[in-house]
């Protein structure tokens, strides 16, 4: 029979054998917490694809149908190429920023909200690892619902792939400085209206005046000038030279603007998240 | 390693709100220790310092000898929290929850720690349920597992069994002296003091962000425990019975016939000196009540004290 103070010795020796199990697996922490929380992410949107993928490609496809096709013969797209072709990357980029923001605000805003953002605090992970959880699903599925569109817009007769690697950057790029963007909404905000304000009055409107529909030459001035402000104007037009291999603006500018954007966004959504801000008390 | 967990000098402000104000304490391995007070007296918060929930607060804090800012990527293994708050995350089923949180800290997620919980809290048939759909009994044992997946060596309970029935709570405290009895120390906070009556070794008591007495149940009792003896005899109390007691014995007159004693610790020489007394007076006993306060009692009066004295700085 075990006295108490055998007890108690055995329970402070099984109790430092596990802390040192611990140390030491601690000592080789990798990337697999963050890894999870990566497909976590995934499997949260990919679980209501119909919601977060089919809904955004039914919605802009229709966009393809009565623009590029019902009156699309009326207008003329850059240096007068078709139309439709030149509609492809408006199209993937307005979707692909919305997917982008809205999943890395919404997913880490409904974790805030509802608590379970306790799950991740409390875990090992560091600030950067949960960053590359969260914005990297968001860029998966913002490049996911760009890259459908632009593959059923093919399938349905345009013609944009001059340069796809310089389009997967642009896409990638695009979707990451949203996603970037999302993390820092999502962790400053306090209510859903404050997460839907910037997707509403701000990255829409700027969305459709960035040449999304129609070439900025062919905007009165002052717009052509205003419209050089607006930053997405830089990413479609990216999009649109490696799509279609003419332009607004040159590709590089609109990479010089997403670098820019990248290092912005990216930084402050770090440093938030480094601080804690809004999220640990 | 002596101390598993070690708090020195913490506090913790929100403006000018003061939420934990200069705790120190030290808890050993495998201690099973209640951290009781009333609501906002800073309990969650305190527990937040030191599992990561909360930052930003000053003095320091141990865990296993690691400190939970600096070395959080070792400390955060070696803790485990069950949260206050229910909370449940309806995009996934029970068994994909639990492997995601196994996944963040390094666990597999075909790890058999997963079935192994999965069994022990009465869920295996629920597994594959989305958690959206379990009771709120089920979604507190799914916290349970969530927190105890990486296997921690120090867990933290935060009210975990607020709402939940006689039945669960049972076996969550059996559950809790196994985990024990492998080296796991625990931390508790609990509204239902018999609860840390009846489980912890320690209780320390929080009021107002100060952590007041840190004693056993017993020392706490010994020291601010009260006990009463009435005795009540068949003729009225002699003048110079009562006289004889002043000065030795706290006694009142409750009725003629009906004597109160007041005594403190132990108490056994009191007792027996109030009933001698009453008998070689030739008085016969009718009636003997012997009440003590419950440890829910000398709660309230160290919290009143606390706060009494805490007023009396303002």
């Amino acid at each position: 029979m075990e006295t108490n103070e055998e007890r108690r010795a055995r329970i402070a020796a099984e109790a430092a054998a596990r802390v040192e199990r611990i140390v030491e697996e601690a000592a080789r922490p990798g990337w697999f917490g963050a890894w999870t929380l990566f497909l976590r992410e995934l499997k949260r949107f990919w679980g209501i694809a119909g919601q977060t993928i089919v809904s955004p490609v039914v919605t802009t496809m229709l966009y393809f149908l009565v623009f590029g096709y019902s009156l699309g013969d009326k207008l003329a797209g850059a240096d007068g190429g078709r139309y439709i072709d030149f509609l492809v990357p408006g199209l993937v980029i307005l979707s692909l920023i919305n997917n982008a923001f809205i999943n890395s605000a919404f997913s880490l805003f409904i974790a805030k909200i509802h608590g379970v953002i306790v799950d991740v605090l409390v875990s090992p992970l560091s600030y950067l690892q949960l960053m590359f959880g969260y914005m990297g699903a968001s860029i998966v599925r913002g490049v996911l619902v760009g890259a459908i569109i632009w593959v059923v817009s093919m399938l349905m007769g345009a013609f944009a792939w001059h340069n796809v690697p310089l389009a997967l950057l642009f896409m990638i790029l695009t979707a990451s400085a949203f996603a970037a963007l999302g993390v820092i909404v999502a962790i400053l905000a306090e209510d859903f209206d404050h997460v839907n304000f910037l997707p509403n009055f701000l990255i829409t409107p700027l969305t459709f005046l960035g040449g999304v529909f129609y070439s900025i030459d062919s905007l009165p001035e002052p717009w052509g000038l205003v419209s050089r402000f607006n930053p997405v104007l830089y990413m479609v037009n990216g999009l649109r030279f490696a799509m279609t291999g003419s332009a607004d603006v040159p590709w590089w500018q609109g990479l010089a603007v997403l670098v820019v954007l990248n290092l912005l966004f990216g930084g402050i959504a770090l440093r938030l998240l480094a601080s804690g801000h809004k999220l640990r008390g | 390693m002596s101390a598993l967990l070690e708090l020195q000098n913490v506090h913790k402000r929100y403006g000018d709100f003061v939420a934990v104000d200069d705790v120190s304490v030290s808890i050993e391995p495998g201690e099973i220790f209640a951290l009781l007070g009333p609501n906002g007296a800073g309990k969650t918060t305190l527990i937040g310092c030191i599992t990561g929930l909360n930052t930003g607060f000053g003095g320091r804090i141990r865990v296993a000898g690691y400190d939970v800012a600096r070395d959080y990527r070792i400390t955060r293994r070696l803790v485990g929290l069950v949260p206050q708050e229910l909370n449940y995350d309806a995009f996934f089923t029970v068994r994909e929850l639990l492997a995601i949180q196994a996944g963040y800290f390094g666990v597999r997620p075909d790890d058999p720690r997963i079935d192994a919980l999965l069994e022990s809290f009465a869920l295996a048939d629920k597994a594959d349920a989305n958690t959206r759909w379990l009771s709120g009994g089920m979604k507190r044992r799914l916290m349970i597992c969530k927190a105890l997946v990486h296997d921690p060596v120090l867990l933290f309970l935060d009210e975990p069994t607020a709402g939940v029935d006689v039945e669960l709570r049972e076996e969550l405290w059996e559950y809790v002296e196994r985990l024990r009895d492998r080296g796991t120390t625990i931390v508790l906070t609990t509204h239902y003091i018999e609860e840390a009556e009846q489980l912890a070794d320690r209780i320390g008591i929080l009021n107002r962000g100060q952590l007041g007495r840190v004693a056993s149940r017993d020392e706490l009792m010994r020291e601010f425990g009260d006990a009463t003896l009435e005795v009540e005899v068949d003729a009225p109390i002699p003048a110079s019975l009562i006289s004889q007691w002043r000065g030795s014995l706290d006694v009142e007159l409750v009725d003629p016939t009906t004597a109160r004693l007041r005594y403190g610790a132990g108490g056994k020489d009191e007792t027996h000196a109030l009933i001698a007394s009453l008998i070689s007076a030739g008085l016969q006993l009718q009636r003997v009540d012997s009440k003590r306060s419950s440890l829910e009692e000398v709660f309230r009066t160290l919290v009143r004290r606390q706060r009494g004295g805490l007023d009396g700085d303002e």
